[in-house]
């Protein structure tokens, strides 16, 4: 921000801020403190609290779901780069200027309209086991894909489902308008030399948009990370058993299931320490372009 | 967009359409297939699971609407959500004046705060939201909900007004002070009308926001009658033996809101998108 001299506005930012810091104080600060304090301690959530130490820590480490949750969102975390590639892929498609493409970019919007409890119901009915790509399988003579039941489906269905298939539509209208930043004189150059669509996508678009890069792939850190859990409350609650555990579902069940407040509180901690990173990376990004 | 030099070749061009209309129909088959499933009656379903209904019925909608009480979530979805709106507005032009045209000693390291802030997830703060809001006797009551929303939300749309403001320049600022004008009436009176654009994006993403949430609303509206019509829906999924053409019906009728929101705003739907990230 220029400076503007020394001059200051006394207490009125103060009071312009005073709802939002009360809030976020109360609303955010103070829990992610207090779990940090539950994750030593035994309680139910309500109650005495009993200080146990390391314990809960200890459990975490030797409990499969906690590894499943981690081992599930690698899993998703994989499915980063294929992200970037397909959207990045479309979108360069679409700059070209073809027939209808604000159609396209529209229509394929329209999965994030929807928000993930309705997506979630949406494809619990779709992928069931005589829902329409089984039923197609089946008409083609082929096997039944069980994909809420078997485990290794299940997770992967949730990954192409939010990282592909729901993300798609807001990255095309995200690296479009980075895109549109692009001087055309570079494109027209790159035709006359003779470049092909691969070539200039390769040497002239991704380079450009670089930084607009490095933000989709943190946006989709914080996704996968931080906001699945609708998703796999209304598609698998989880299962089958604990197969689409992600840390997120694994506090939720843990903590409001069953009531071990202080053992979620752990897994919480986890979570808030891979969040803690994706967030200082994010702001690094932020503050590159702005303020 | 004007047209521009293309280095795809008539002949591929055809190739594209086909790809890309394969990837509409893949992400408007799931859709379709609920919406399909929302007409049918429970026996031709189990016949006709996929093909559009031969004898299309209204009775699911009927039922999900009354005795399935969406029409009920609907109308706290309706109350709620506009409420939680206002909020969330005033909190972030407000706080997002103060971060972008005002001078004082702990803008920075408040502003890398609440840009920190911003992304943890909500089952991280659960358990301590829902203990707030008991403790507030806010459980199961609007007030509660539209708190724990506004305050998660908040920090991105305030994050969206600083940048917009920060931008906008300072002159209209000392302009209004020379004038006599206090802080409050210069963000009411001048730098808010001006807004307007980036507020009404930020409206968007919160109403969308909101509209979509699900696990504060599961922990604080307990109570089946304070449901929103997005917990409504989540709550059916898990009700056992419900017949998927009653489900369909109901997740047509919580689509509706926010699909009739994108076509009427689908311009400062775009630009929210890019809002928040990175500029030119």
């Amino acid at each position: 921000m220029r400076n503007r001299g020394l001059e200051r506005d006394g207490i009125a930012p103060y009071v312009f801020l005073a709802p939002l810091l009360v809030l976020l104080v109360a609303f955010i600060l103070y829990p992610v403190i207090m779990n940090l304090v539950a994750s030593f301690t035994e309680w139910k959530g309500y109650g005495p609290m009993k200080w146990i130490g390391l314990a809960n820590y200890r459990s975490m480490l030797a409990d499969q779901a906690f590894w499943t949750s981690i081992q599930n969102t690698a899993i998703l975390v994989c499915y980063i780069p294929l992200s970037v590639a397909v959207t990045v892929f479309v979108s360069a498609l679409l700059r070209e200027g073809l027939r209808g493409w604000q159609v396209y970019r529209a229509v394929l919007y329209i999965p994030n309209l929807l928000g993930l409890v309705i997506i979630g119901v949406v494809f619990s009915i779709y992928l069931r086991d005589d829902g329409p790509i089984n039923l197609t399988l089946r008409w083609a003579g082929g096997p039944t894909l069980r994909f809420l039941i078997s485990p290794w489906l299940a997770i992967n269905s949730i990954a192409i489902i939010k990282v592909i298939w729901i993300h798609l539509g807001f990255g095309l209208i995200y690296f479009l308008a980075a895109m549109n930043g692009i001087d055309p004189g570079v494109y027209e150059a790159a035709i006359i030399d003779g470049a092909g669509f691969f070539q200039t996508l390769w040497r002239v678009t991704v380079p450009s948009i670089r930084f607009a890069i490095e933000f989709w792939v943190v946006f989709n850190f914080i996704e996968v990370f931080a906001r699945m859990f609708s998703l796999i409350y209304t598609l698998t609650q989880g299962g089958p058993g604990y197969a689409t555990f992600t840390l997120e579902y694994g506090i939720f069940i843990q903590g409001f299931a069953k009531f071990r407040v202080g053992y979620s509180s752990a897994w919480a901690m986890v979570l808030f320490l891979f969040c803690a990173v994706i967030s200082v990376v994010q702001i690094r990004l932020m503050r590159r372009s702005s303020v | 967009m004007r047209r521009k030099a293309s280095s795809i070749g008539a002949g591929w061009r055809v190739l594209v359409h086909v790809f890309l209309i394969a990837l509409v129909v893949a992400s408007i088959l799931p859709l379709y297939n609920v919406i399909a499933a929302s007409f049918k009656s429970a026996d031709e379903f189990v016949m006709n699971p996929f093909l559009p209904p031969q004898s299309p019925t209204a009775d699911n909608y009927a039922y999900a609407a009354i005795s399935g009480r969406l029409l009920r979530y609907a109308v706290n979805s309706l109350v709620l959500v506009p409420l939680g709106l206002l909020v969330y507005l005033a909190v972030c032009i407000s706080a997002g004046y103060a971060f972008g045209k005002m001078r004082f000693r702990l803008r920075l390291p408040l502003f890398l705060l609440v840009l920190f802030l911003t992304i943890f997830p909500q089952l991280l703060l659960a358990t301590q939201v829902f203990k707030l809001t008991s403790l507030l006797h806010l459980t199961n009551t609007g007030p509660g909900v539209i708190l724990a929303w506004v305050a998660y939300f908040s920090p991105f749309g305030t994050y969206i007004m600083t940048t917009y403001f920060a931008d906008m320049p300072y002159e209209l600022v000392e302009a209004a002070r020379l004038d006599g004008a206090s802080q409050f009436r210069i963000l009411t009176r001048v730098m808010t009308p001006l807004a307007a654009p980036m507020i009404a994006t930020i409206a968007i993403i919160g109403f969308q926001s909101m509209w979509n949430e699900l696990p504060f609303s599961l922990l604080i509206l307990q109570d089946q009658g304070s449901r929103t019509i997005t917990l409504g829906i989540a709550m059916m999924r898990g009700e056992f033996g419900l017949r998927v053409p009653i489900l369909s019906a109901a997740v047509v009728i919580a689509m509706a809101v926010p699909l009739v929101i994108f076509f009427i705003f689908q311009r400062r739907v775009t630009l929210g998108v890019t809002a928040g990230a990175i500029k030119g």
